[in-house]
């Protein structure tokens, strides 16, 4: 995890919610939405929502082996978002999935990193 | 591909069929409930049923090996591609005196032995990967000790589609490809190799194992349970229903659910994308056989304890099958193992894509698994001694005369 979160450009304006949001791994994201408030929640959707066709649009160039720099930040805040939009649009703001087991139960046994063999070893 | 396999049409049944095949009454809870069947479960199914353990693209090098402790046989198995290429599975028992010849700390480790040997690390025996024992440290110290007879214990261990299965009887009553049966033939031909990404999830649950699989064994829940992730969810239909020995299965149609804009937009990349899109033309032909556009995915049921979701793209989006099994630790605990199998992304854009599909099924899971202990909770209390079946738990139906059957020979 590095601390500079600088984004692509055209995607400037997104460097706070990439501070908050973006990291390598399911299980920082995981602690960071956890954590998060429906007004979180919102906030993220309002603002990155518009966006989001324009990410996947750059993203779709970009290989998984060769990410970094602004680039893998922007990846970052787009995997983060994409595991935060259910929040938003199907679960009122909640952080937990309502009705819902223990997600911190729940452990992810793939690796996180894209570039990585899809198994653990 | 659009003809129904003329060899599997025996096992296609209406509603009427398996009602009048399984019957409609009510079925004893008592095999979840009393600690003295899942010792007779240990025995009579587990130490005699094909158990899939791994798959072979999970160890795709040679000397590429996967360890899985299997308490419900009170062991530790190695599975590893050998010098030849094949997959073996051996006790993951060193034959000095026990130790575990590789040691982990999870239910499933992996490693990779260059040299083609695994050494002991208490009095560093060494073993081949393909079992024999290669050396012993101041064997001259034995006084007497025959090394060709101090192989790794074998397993029996076969492959079918790259899914390796495991047998602990000695030898098995059955071949795989005969266990399997019509189940091989309904399912195979799916390039489900190629589907080598993977999202795997596991999580221990206070309950019988039985619980968990019957839980994820039918679509009556889906409307209730899963209103939170899969909204304005318009009906389930099971159909298609298929019986082939210990095995059984199920299709699933759905006419679909309201789609939230992000999840519209990140169905669109996997949509457009020639390795993720639908790809019904893929399906085995006995499955689906109308080639349906409202196809979700296959259910069965792989006696004991294995679901293969076969959903070639046409369900979550870009998911080609996910699967779940269902391990016993004790009477009252299971290790659930649930993955998600997708085509490897071409670039970032499709893993972020398939990165939402994985959020929305393992959340569909969080409200499945929700349900378990409490189940095993009610069932324990003794306030029920049935429970009661429709037709789209027909599943559940026949795995317990499967499994009572099992408990009988
Ligand atoms: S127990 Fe393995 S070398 Fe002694
Ligand atoms: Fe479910």
């Amino acid at each position: 995890m590095t601390d500079d979160k600088s984004l692509p450009s055209g995607f400037e304006q997104f460097a706070d919610l990439a501070a908050r949001w973006a990291r390598p791994t399911e299980g920082e994201r995981s602690q960071i939405r956890w954590a998060a408030s429906k007004q979180d929640f919102a906030d993220f959707y309002a603002a990155f929502m518009p966006k989001l066709d324009e990410a996947l649009a750059l993203l779709a160039d970009q290989s998984l082996e060769g990410l970094s720099g602004p680039t893998a930040n922007l990846f970052e805040l787009v995997c983060a978002f994409a595991e935060a939009t259910p929040h938003h649009e199907l679960y009122g703001g909640s952080a937990e999935v309502p009705f819902s087991f223990s997600a911190r139960r729940f452990v992810p046994a793939h690796r996180d990193r894209p570039s990585a063999s899809p198994v653990l070893r | 591909m659009n003809a129904e396999d003329p060899t599997l049409s025996h096992i296609g049944r209406s509603i009427a069929e398996i009602r009048a095949e399984l019957g409609v009454d009510p079925v004893s809870v008592e095999a979840i409930r009393d600690p003295a069947v899942y010792e007779l479960e240990r025995e009579k199914i587990f130490r005699r049923a094909w158990l899939k353990v791994a798959t072979a693209w999970e160890i795709p090098e040679i000397g590429d090996y996967k360890v899985k402790e299997m308490p419900v046989a009170d062991t530790s198995v190695l599975i590893v591609r050998g010098k030849d290429d094949k997959i073996r599975a051996f006790h993951n028992v060193c034959t000095h005196r026990g130790n575990k010849v590789v040691p982990n700390g999870d239910f499933e480790s992996f490693g990779r032995s260059r040299a083609g040997v695994v050494t002991c690390r208490f009095h560093g025996w060494v073993f081949g990967t393909d079992g024999p024992l290669r050396s012993v440290p101041m064997e001259e110290g034995f006084g007497k000790i025959d090394k060709s007879c101090l192989g790794l214990r074998e397993i029996a261990c076969d492959t079918w589609e790259g899914f390796v299965f495991i047998n602990f009887a000695d030898p098995p009553e059955q071949s795989l490809l005969d266990y399997l049966g019509d189940f091989a033939k309904l399912f195979g031909g799916y390039p489900y190799a190629e589907s080598t990404t993977i999202f795997r999830y596991s999580t221990v649950l206070e309950c019988n194992w039985k619980v968990a699989h019957q839980a994820f064994s039918e679509g009556y829940h889906v409307p209730t349970i899963h209103a939170g992730s899969l909204p304005g969810f318009r009906g389930v239909e099971h159909s298609d229903f298929k019986l082939m020995g210990p095995h059984a299965s199920s299709t699933i149609y759905g006419a679909g659910m309201d789609t939230a804009a992000s999840t519209a937009a990140f169905a669109g990349v996997l949509h457009g994308a020639e390795p993720h899109r639908p790809r019904p033309d893929q399906l085995p032909p006995g499955i689906n056989p109308t080639r349906r556009t409202d196809f979700q995915f296959e259910l069965p049921n792989l006696f004991p304890n294995l679901i293969i979701h076969l959903s070639a793209g046409c369900g979550y989006p870009g998911m080609s099958f996910f699967t779940h099994q269902f391990w016993p630790l004790d009477h009252g605990r299971t290790l659930w193992e649930g993955i998600n199998y997708f085509r490897p992304a071409r670039n970032a854009a499709e893993r972020v894509a398939q990165l939402h599909v994985n959020a929305l099924h393992r959340n569909a899971w969080l409200e499945d698994t929700a349900t378990m202990e409490d189940t095993f909770t009610g069932i324990r209390s003794g306030a029920i001694d049935q429970m009661y079946l429709m037709d789209q738990e027909f599943l559940i139906r026949h795995a317990v005369r499967v499994h009572d059957d099992f408990l009988a020979a």
